[in-house]
């Protein structure tokens, strides 16, 4: 994406230097139904298509092993909780198994915050009365920074929290009440 | 009548008083463009001063410079000064300054409500400013969202300042917009039709009907907020059938043709100086205006790309991401036509020039980047990181800032009658164009690497340290380009060389007068042939200044100017100007009055000031009449026409029709909540339906269809030389009964803060309630004007216009019924 | 004021026919008509494709009329304007709604 926008960017401000050292064809038909319809519906048609179909592998689809958890935002924590292991609540730290697809259910007892792990997902929005589901899934074990993408007022630069990603053993040691 | 004596007469019946006083009675679009463009840049450097404090606090992490409750109050100020108290009024301001020149004529539509709109700004303005000062200023982000903003999370008055503060403002915004739309429609040179409007007469026609479709959804959201801030209406608390997402509905539905309101003027100033720099004259006229009219449109189908993070289902991503990625089209037809034009013609590295080349290189980014966040997977990252921040500041300071300074500069001879004398503008711009890329440039990086937007301070081991520095450091930069310009600008008043008539050799009509401009821009209003009228005839201004065209020889010391037939420009009829008066600086006093009761919450006095603006409107409209016939007028040029109060169709009657487009539009929206809370919010079905009264709902549609009916007969019976009073009759008691069914609706609603469905009631029968109050107003005023003698046959014009509120009255009363009382007969 | 209305009316039907099939989609999101069975199609593709085909209809009748000798502009300039925008109300009905027929409804 980037170096397409690049290429464009270099073809148009080229157009524009080109037009202090010539006169050139001012026609109508060349300008504005070639370079001002033709080609933007050409990249645009493309990128949208690419869009579509990636969103629509990123969306949560029913599967054998997806985990189930709940994260509930407010000012200025996330707490969350486990369909494989009810009634454990973990405050800010989000435990997941690695290399299993996860479903976050995510809502706020307050006001609109936004759940955000870069590195596994894009972001999805915490809305009263509502719960959104979003699917993350981390290829390797480890600790990954999650942050709040939506001002929430004062707290909102330390609204963060940490997802865990386990191995096969360690979210088994996880749900059997090991590490918290 | 010799040339010199024409002026002197002229001259006298236009002037603005002298000295200060001058300006608070004022109504001639010149001052009052001047003082929009000139408040407006105050409010920009205001605006500036905030976003240098905010890249202070960022420069460095851990700075200790501000806290998280002053910072969320600056980038708050920042974005709602930018948006609201500089690009829009810019926008109203050079179009009130320049459209009666380049159309042609001799002031705008309505220049009592030029003045009433500057003074709502000013003071409604004024108003945020005290809130900065005292400390207290909105700090809920410029996009206000609930539940963040309510009054549980949000309950000191600082919200309360953007809500009633912005709705202010937006009344000079709607009022603007009315008088665009009329003036650009009917206020033309005789001769100059559709095909032969300067371009930037087209970049306003569509950004004020724009500005007509996109405000209302944002006045009513601020109306229920307020609601629910003051009187507990719970229309975004989800406990209570509420929900905020229709918050961010309503206001998105106004954000995004926001951003497109601020680029088309923008656009209109490049087509208009491009061509002049590269003199020649604009490639494919009709192909920008079809752009300019699809980018309209396409922008109030975007919307909801504000939104892919708040959990709407794909499909309803992909309309509104297919829409993103369309609106590309039209804005890149517009490119490439002016790349076309370069081509076609011979560019000059002047001033104005390097302002648009700065335009281009920046808003071609701001669009490729725009495209970026068009594709759903990629915003879920980049949503709500510095990398927004970058890119939007692309699209408006690339789209707006520039192409604004290169008009400044364009124009600045015009404003002045001097042309620059120190060559400080090419300094200021290197500065502006370096300070601004180093900036954002910056910015897309960092928000890439993961910094979050509207955070006050972050930690070292971020790694963001020196990038921000950067970004800081650009700032600074492009603040001292841009106080340069400044400086520059207030020089040209003072010191600079007479300006020769048209120094940049244009062909359009604003530069056929002496500059700077006399009050009454044209001694005569000329005959138009061509777009380009003083590039087919050099002569021109000679010809307008010896009185060779209409209206040349002054009559009853009256102000006047004629109307045109929209399409093809053929003279219409005659109107008279009123003249100065402080009219418009007291109601908008009293007016800010009502919106400072509902501040500080003094209701008592709401009413009182609610009636002070009524009988001034009152008094507004009662000084124009007229008490004899006057038959056709001398119009010069062998032409003679009616005078505006002897036809069907008055300024009034326009005015009032794009009014009610704007007033239907908020009503649309409003019954777009309603049913987007029956359908989406958790909490619904309410407890009980509003019950179901047959007397009442026909009764009210009964009295509706009568009041309307009673208007065409008064007017017919007039118009045919007999009694308008029995129709009037019938449509007072029509809307009588209207006003009585629609009071029982208020009565009989359940506690409006027990549930959204019942606020929601409310809020429909008192709009309804508002709506036949005016015609009833309106009636009265009617009945009065009849008695003493101001309407016969021939002055009709006023009929109309109460016949097109009362019909709107009849529209809304008729539908607030049914959806209030039908609901509860369904199964 | 007729020819504004010819030049404003192809995107204007576009802006109804989206805001149209938006609401009719949130709509049926809300009845559930994603699972109700229709013609081996879920009653919502049906539902959703129908009001996209005929907004189709509507926009290039409007372009029909825009070019007939009886309804279109009497001035050369409006005509050609009104055309044009006529057709990017089409365009537009086509780009934007397409979804309608590829991907997930109210997931």
């Amino acid at each position: 994406m980037l170096a397409g926008a690049g290429a464009i960017l270099a073809l148009v401000l080229g157009l524009i230097a080109l037009a202090f050292t010539r006169t050139g064809p001012g026609t109508e038909r060349v300008w504005i139904a070639g370079m001002g319809l033709a080609f933007p519906l050409t990249v645009l048609a493309a990128l949208l298509a690419y869009g579509l179909f990636v969103g629509e592998r990123l969306l949560p689809r029913q599967g054998a092993d997806v985990v189930s958890v709940q994260a509930e935002g407010r000012q200025w924590a996330w707490s969350f909780a486990y369909d494989d292991a009810p009634g454990v609540v973990t405050e800010d730290v989000l435990h997941i198994p690695a290399g299993r697809p996860v479903d976050v259910a995510i809502t706020t007892v307050d006001v609109i915050h936004s759940f955000w792990v870069p590195r596994l997902a894009g972001k999805l929005d915490a809305i009263p009365g509502h719960v959104n589901v979003l699917r993350i899934e981390a290829d390797q074990p480890g600790r990954y920074r999650g942050a709040s993408a939506e001002f929430s007022g004062e707290g909102y630069a330390d609204h963060e929290f940490e997802v865990i990603a386990h191995d096969a053993a360690g979210w088994d040691q996880f749900l059997r009440g090991g590490t918290r | 009548m010799r040339t010199l004596e024409r002026h002197r007469r002229l001259q006298d019946i236009w002037a603005s008083e002298r000295g200060w006083k001058g300006w608070t009675s004022s109504v001639n679009h010149t001052d009052l463009g001047r003082m929009f463009l000139v408040t407006s840049f105050f409010f920009f450097a205001v605006g500036g001063v905030l976003a240098m404090l905010i890249r202070a606090q960022l420069a460095t992490p851990h700075s200790a410079f501000a806290g998280p409750e002053l910072y969320s109050q600056f980038f708050t100020m920042h974005g709602t000064i930018m948006m609201f108290l500089f690009a829009i009024p810019t926008f109203e301001g050079l179009a009130i300054y320049l459209l009666p020149k380049l159309l042609g004529t001799r002031d705008l539509a309505y220049p009592r409500l030029t003045a009433y709109g500057y003074w709502c700004y000013a003071f409604g303005g004024t108003m945020l400013l005290v809130s900065m000062v005292l400390g207290i200023a909105p700090n809920g982000g410029w996009f206000m969202y609930p539940p963040l903003t309510g009054p549980i999370h949000s309950p000191g008055i600082n919200t309360d300042f953007w809500l009633i503060g912005i709705t202010f403002v937006e009344i000079s915004a709607m009022a603007a917009a009315v008088e665009i739309t009329v003036s650009v429609l009917r206020y033309r040179a005789p001769g100059m039709s559709l095909d032969k409007m300067p371009i930037f007469a087209w970049y306003a026609l569509v950004t004020a009907i724009m500005i007509l479709l996109g405000f209302p959804p944002l006045i009513l959201g601020s109306v229920l907020l307020e609601l629910e801030r003051a009187f507990g209406l719970p229309f975004f608390q989800v406990e209570l059938g509420g929900d905020s997402l229709l918050w961010q509905h309503l206001f998105w539905l106004f954000g995004h043709p926001e951003v497109y309101i601020i680029f088309l003027p923008a656009a209109g100033v490049i087509s208009t100086v491009l061509p002049v720099m590269c003199r020649t004259t604009l490639l494919g006229y009709g192909w920008i205006v079809a752009a300019a009219v699809a980018l309209a449109f396409l922008s109030f189908g975007l919307w909801v790309h504000h939104m892919f993070t708040t959990g709407i289902p794909h499909m309803g991503l992909a309309f509104f991401s297919a829409a993103s990625t369309l609106v590309a089209v039209p804005t890149g037809v517009q490119v490439f036509a002016w790349i076309g034009t370069m081509w076609k013609g011979r560019p000059d590295l002047r001033l104005p020039m390097l302002h648009i080349l700065g335009f281009f290189a920046t808003f071609v980014m701001g669009g490729l980047t725009g495209v970026m966040v068009a594709v759903v997977p990629f915003d879920w990252q980049a949503h709500d990181t510095a990398f927004i921040t970058a890119h939007l500041h692309y699209v408006l300071f690339g789209g707006f800032v520039f192409p604004i300074l290169a008009g400044v500069y364009y124009w600045l001879p015009h404003f002045t009658g001097r042309q620059r004398f120190f060559r400080l503008g090419e300094v200021a711009f290197v500065l502006i164009f370096l300070g601004f890329h180093g900036t954002f440039l910056a910015m897309h990086w960092v928000g890439l690497l993961g910094q979050r937007r509207r955070i006050w301070t972050y930690e070292t081991s971020d790694g963001w340290t020196a990038i921000n520095l950067v970004s800081s450091v650009g700032g600074f930069i492009m603040a001292f380009g841009l106080a340069i310009v400044l400086i520059e600008v207030v020089l040209c008043f003072f010191v600079g060389r007479r300006m020769p008539r048209n120094a940049w050799g244009a062909g359009t009509l604003e530069w056929a007068m002496p500059t700077p401009p006399p009050n009454y821009n044209f001694a005569s209003v000329p005959h138009i042939r061509d777009r380009d009228p003083l590039y087919a005839n050099p002569g021109l201004p000679v010809q307008i200044a010896r009185g060779d065209g209409y209206l040349g020889t002054p009559r009853h010391d009256w102000r006047e100017t004629l109307t045109v037939e929209a399409a093809r420009g053929t003279p219409d009829y005659i109107v008279v100007y009123p003249a100065n008066t402080r009219l418009p600086i007291v109601m908008s006093a009293v007016t800010g009055l009502f919106f400072l009761s509902l501040l500080i919450k003094v209701y008592w006095f709401t009413p009182v000031a609610l009636a002070g603006v009524a009988v001034l409107a009152l008094r507004w409209v009662w000084v124009l009449g007229q008490r004899q016939d006057r038959g056709p007028l001398d119009a010069g040029l062998g032409v003679s026409l009616p005078h505006a109060a002897e036809v069907d169709r008055a300024p009034g009657w326009w005015g009032s029709l794009f009014l009610l487009v704007a007033d239907a539009v908020l009503f649309g929206s409003l019954i777009f909540g309603y049913a987007f809370l029956f359908t989406v919010a958790p909490g619904w079905p309410p407890p009980a339906w509003f019950e179901f009264s047959l007397l009442e709902l026909g009764g009210g549609v009964a009295g509706a269809l009568a009041a309307a009916a009673g208007m065409r007969l008064a007017i017919r019976a007039n118009r045919r030389g007999g009694s308008a009073w029995t129709g009037l009759a019938i449509a007072g008691a029509g809307a009588l009964v209207v006003l009585l069914s629609l009071a029982a609706l208020l009565v009989r609603t359940p506690p409006p803060s027990g549930h959204a469905y019942n606020a929601t009631l409310f809020v429909l029968g008192g709009y309804g309630v508002l709506h036949t109050l005016i015609p009833l107003l309106m009636l009265g005023f009617l009945a009065a004007r009849v008695s003493r003698g101001f309407v016969s046959a021939a002055r009709r014009a006023e009929l109309p216009i109460a016949g097109l509120w009362v019909d709107y009255m009849a529209v809304v009363a008729i539908l607030v019924l049914a959806v209030a009382h039908l609901p509860g007969v369904a199964p | 004021m007729k020819d504004l209305v010819r030049i404003l009316i192809g995107p204007l039907v576009w802006l109804s026919a989206f805001s149209a099939v938006y609401g009719l989609h949130g709509v049926a999101c809300a009845f559930g008509w994603a699972d109700i069975d229709a013609w081996g199609l879920s009653l919502m593709r049906v539902a959703l494709t129908a009001a996209w085909l005929a907004s189709l209809a509507v926009l290039a009748v409007t372009v029909a009329v825009l070019h007939s000798r009886r309804f279109g502009s009497p001035s050369g300039f409006v005509r050609g304007v009104s055309i044009m925008t006529g057709w990017v109300g089409l365009m537009a009905t086509l780009w934007t709604l397409f979804p309608v027929v590829v991907t997930s409804t109210c997931q």
